[in-house]
């Protein structure tokens, strides 16, 4: 499980995470994660191109972040570029539904911007 | 368990922890693809074992930490229809998943709903067919069923 980030602008953040998000990955990055995401200033794209499996523990983390960025007005959205396990883990939990989900980098990062 | 024609099924003991969670889904791939399980049905069956495993870490109480989880996999096959079944069973608290309300567990209509937590059952039952389960000398027997068609 790996985490990085790059500041695209003053506005947006995007946060990758790569490898298995199961149970021990997601504990094992929950803590940076949250701070990352916290620390953005009005919006985050978190990139789940690479992430090879998606465990409830994992959307936790999702779900705890985007939570934390609308109560401060920001606002989180993911990107799976296609990524078909990732896709399917946040449509059988109805997660797409709750936070923008893109294929496309750039419609993500305009999500923010709307 | 039931088992293909040529191969018993496969067993392996962990301790509950997350990391030995990790070692559980790295056997469950290898024994999986000896039976010549698709890719697609060893995610699910992935997907089962990590939300089982992380129920009886987190749920399961002191007991299930100290004791061993066993774990057995074994693949039916009959005129092209196959059947993979997984069995967790673990010394933790009594908890029958396969009857648990499914209006307890949810789909959240809204982030501000939505609560960091409970999706593992609503998990399991998604990429699983079929949960059974049985309490049997002080253990939970949970059975996760994956089916598919195979060409003949």
């Amino acid at each position: 499980m790996a985490i990085h980030y790059e500041d695209v602008n003053e506005d947006i953040r995007r946060i990758f995470l790569s490898g298995r998000l199961d149970t021990a990955g997601s504990e094992q990055i929950a803590t940076e994660f949250a701070e990352l995401a916290e620390s953005a200033k009005r919006g985050v794209v978190v990139d789940l191109s690479d992430v090879t499996f998606l465990s409830s523990m994992g959307i936790r983390a999702l779900i705890a972040s985007a939570k934390a960025q609308q109560a401060k007005g920001g606002r989180m959205v993911l990107q799976v570029s296609g990524n078909d396990v990732v896709s399917r883990t946040l449509e059988a939990t109805g997660i797409d539904e709750l936070i923008p989900t893109f294929d496309d980098e750039a419609d993500a990062e305009r999500a923010l911007l709307d | 368990m039931p088992s293909s024609a040529t191969q018993p099924p496969a067993e392996l003991t962990i301790r509950g922890d997350t990391w030995d969670a990790r070692r559980a889904s790295v056997w469950l791939t290898s024994v999986a693809l000896a039976h010549r399980v698709p890719p697609a049905q060893i995610v699910r069956l992935d997907h089962c074992l990590d939300e089982a495993l992380a129920n009886v870490i987190t749920h399961g109480g002191p007991t299930a930490l100290t004791s061993p989880v066993r774990l057995q996999f074994g693949v039916r096959r009959s005129q092209g229809t196959c059947t993979a079944e997984l069995s967790v069973a673990d010394a933790g608290v009594a908890f029958d998943p396969s009857t648990y309300p499914p209006e307890r567990t949810p789909r959240p209509a809204s982030l501000a709903e939505a609560k960091p937590g409970g999706l593992g059952l609503l998990m399991i039952r998604s990429f699983s067919d079929d949960l059974s389960y049985r309490r049997s000398e002080g253990r939970n027997h949970l059975t996760i069923t994956v089916s598919w068609t195979e060409a003949a």
